[in-house]
Order: C-alpha cells, then sequence, then structure tokens
C-alpha cells in the first residue's frame, strides 16, 4: 500500500511549481507609450493637407489617430517615424489615421509634404499652414521647435520634439510615444485602445 | 531477474524535495532579512503634482517647491504626474496636457535622466531598481529547488542506497 504521505507530497510539489508557472505566465496589460490617464479632449485644429484641402482634426473621428510634428528636409527623427507610419499602416491599414505636421512652413510647402510623403505612403496625411496658424497647435501639443544653422534662407535644420500622439475614436489624448517606441509597439498599444 | 520498486525511490525524492524547500526557503529568507533595503518592496503608483504657475516659476529661474529632481523607484512602479499648470508639461516620455494627468510604468530597472519642463534644472532622473519582493523570493526558490533536489538523492543514493525488499543485509543467503 502507498503511503497517503507520498500522494501529498507529489500533490503539494506540483501545486507549488504550478504557481509558480502561472505567476509568471500571467501579467497584466500595459502600454508602452505614457498615457494620458483620465483621456482629455485632444486640441482640435484645422490646417490645409498636401492636396491643398482644409483638415480640421474633429472631422476625422471614429477611428484613431497618430499625430507628428517633423519637417520634409528633416535628415533623422522624422524619416524614421515616417517610416514606422508605413509600417504601422501596412500592419493596420485604414484602421488609423497618420497625420505628420510640419514644423517648417516656409519650406513645407503642400507640394514638397505631398512629394515627401509619397516616398514613404501617400496615405499619411500632411498639414501645413502659415506660421500664424501653425503656432497654436505646437502651443497645445507642447511641441518645441527652433531653427538654427545654415548657410542662407534654404539651410537651415529644425531641432523639434520627436513625440507621437495617440488619439482615440472619440478625439481624446490617450498616448505619446517617444522616437525610440517601435512601432508594433505602437500597434499594440492602438490596438489596446480600439478594444 | 528481480523487479525494480520505485515505491521507496519516490518517497525519498519527496522526502528530499521537501527538506530541499524548507533548507532553500531558509537561506533565501535568512539573506533577503541580513540585505533587505527600502526598495524592496511591491510596485506602486507614486504621485508627482505640478502646481499651478509652475511655467512661470520655471522661466523665471525660480525653485519649484514640492518636485525633487531625483527620485527611487522600483520596477513596475507607476508614476503619475499630476499637472495642475495652465501649460503642458513633460517629463522625458510622459506629456501632460494643462489640467490632466499622465502616467507611465517603468518597466526597466535602469537610471534615467529625463529632460523635464517642470522643474528649475529642467532634468530629472529616475533610478529604477529591480526590488526583492515575495514573488522573486518565490522564483529564486524555484530556480534553486530542483538542482538541490537533484544533488541530494544522487548524494543520498550513494551514501545511503535503497535495500530491495527481502535482501538481507551483506547480501549473504545460508
Amino acid at each position: 500500500m502507498k503511503s497517503p504521505f507520498l500522494y501529498l507530497g507529489v500533490v503539494g510539489i506540483v501545486v507549488f511549481f504550478g504557481l509558480l508557472f502561472v505567476r509568471s505566465a500571467v501579467q497584466p496589460a500595459s502600454f508602452s507609450g505614457s498615457q494620458i490617464d483620465p483621456p482629455v479632449p485632444a486640441a482640435d485644429f484645422t490646417l490645409t493637407d498636401q492636396n491643398g484641402e482644409a483638415f480640421r482634426l474633429s472631422d476625422h473621428r471614429g477611428k484613431p489617430a497618430l499625430v507628428f510634428f517633423g519637417y520634409t528636409n528633416c535628415p533623422d527623427v522624422c524619416p524614421i517615424t515616417l517610416a514606422n507610419y508605413k509600417n504601422i499602416r501596412g500592419e493596420m491599414g485604414d484602421q488609423v489615421n497618420l497625420i505628420f505636421i510640419t514644423v517648417d512652413p516656409e519650406r513645407d510647402t503642400q507640394e514638397q509634404i505631398r512629394q515627401h510623403l509619397g516616398k514613404f505612403d501617400a496615405a499619411i496625411i500632411g498639414l501645413t499652414g502659415t506660421r500664424a496658424e501653425l503656432e497654436p497647435v505646437w502651443k497645445d501639443y507642447g511641441v518645441f521647435q527652433s531653427s538654427h544653422g545654415g548657410g542662407g534662407v534654404e539651410h537651415y535644420d529644425v531641432d523639434h520634439s520627436s513625440r507621437v500622439y495617440a488619439i482615440d475614436a472619440e478625439g481624446n489624448w490617450r498616448l505619446t510615444f517617444l522616437i525610440e517606441t517601435d512601432w508594433q509597439s505602437i500597434v499594440k498599444d492602438l490596438r489596446q485602445i480600439m478594444n | 531477474m528481480n523487479k525494480l520498486e520505485l515505491g521507496p525511490y519516490l518517497t525519498r525524492l519527496v522526502i528530499i524535495t521537501i527538506i530541499s524547500i524548507a533548507v532553500v526557503a531558509a537561506v533565501n529568507e535568512g539573506a533577503y532579512l541580513l540585505q533587505k533595503e527600502k526598495t524592496d518592496r511591491l510596485p506602486q503608483t507614486i504621485q508627482l503634482v505640478i502646481p499651478a504657475g509652475t511655467a512661470e516659476r520655471v522661466a523665471a529661474g525660480e525653485e519649484t517647491p514640492s518636485i525633487p529632481e531625483k527620485m527611487i523607484f522600483v520596477t513596475s512602479d507607476v508614476l503619475l504626474v499630476k499637472n495642475e499648470d495652465s501649460s503642458a508639461h513633460q517629463l522625458g516620455p510622459i506629456w501632460v496636457p494643462a489640467g490632466a494627468s499622465g502616467k507611465l510604468e517603468l518597466a526597466e530597472p535602469n537610471k534615467y535622466s529625463y529632460s523635464c519642463s517642470f522643474t528649475s534644472a529642467r532634468y530629472f532622473g529616475l533610478d529604477v531598481r529591480q526590488p526583492t519582493t515575495l514573488g522573486t523570493r518565490l522564483t529564486a526558490l524555484g530556480i534553486a529547488v530542483p538542482p538541490t533536489v537533484v544533488f541530494l538523492f544522487i548524494y543520498g543514493s550513494l551514501v545511503f542506497p535503497i535495500k530491495p525488499k527481502g535482501k538481507p543485509a551483506g547480501g549473504a543467503v545460508a
């Protein structure tokens, strides 16, 4: 006859290691981006897209949007972000609006923006306007921008913040991402806010 | 040919496993109690409040009250920044519109230096440490117990071999 002590010991050991496994496997859902919690309505704006049409943010509710501020002559962070946009669109298709807003309105004309975004994905919405139209948008989104250097009017760089803002389908600010955030993590976060 | 009886081996294995868990747990907890630090705690939500008028004070080069320039956290802490100012503020990855709150889970242990819009130094240091919690101690137990069991089982089998039932000690039969 087998000892009940034996069975009890085996069951105890299995339960102990089972609990350890479950504890390591079950992790609460979390976001890669920084959350705005509770969500607050995103500042609305009306600018001009690369096709010359007026674009009002609040007219495009119903699906989430990503908003990024950059410029077409940017040598580093903007191409990286636009490449991420392209990958996100490849994964999510039309489920998300991808918006690019210039911090360099003097050089970023509608035509310049259309040509530049066409190198990445023509579905990316590129917005420009006069400096007077853009400054309140930069302020509302806490965007830093400063031109420097150069050998003439056409040759300068613009230092600017590189944050990406995620706005949910109801028009609320929900998340922000740094340039280091990979596009897969952004897709994962977007799907979480969509659900 | 004698049939190998597993019962005594299983009984020994169970006893050795229980002894191993007890010994490893005692060593673990002893080391933990001797080396315990303030950051050995469960993750918490830690709130920073940006008071109204902070942007003006920072622009004027004045000190911002109640906001330290360096803090120590543990992994999985949530840093919650409540912005009571009339301007948006940022702390590294966290951006907080005026009158709203932003939060970030500190997932990885590291020392971070972030640009910060609400301290006069324009800098905020985050020291994120890995805490020793009940979970990490249990994980250590889970890692250490199996090799201890194997070692003790082999050692026990060599020093105190299990004798087959019905076979007299010494093996001599009259």
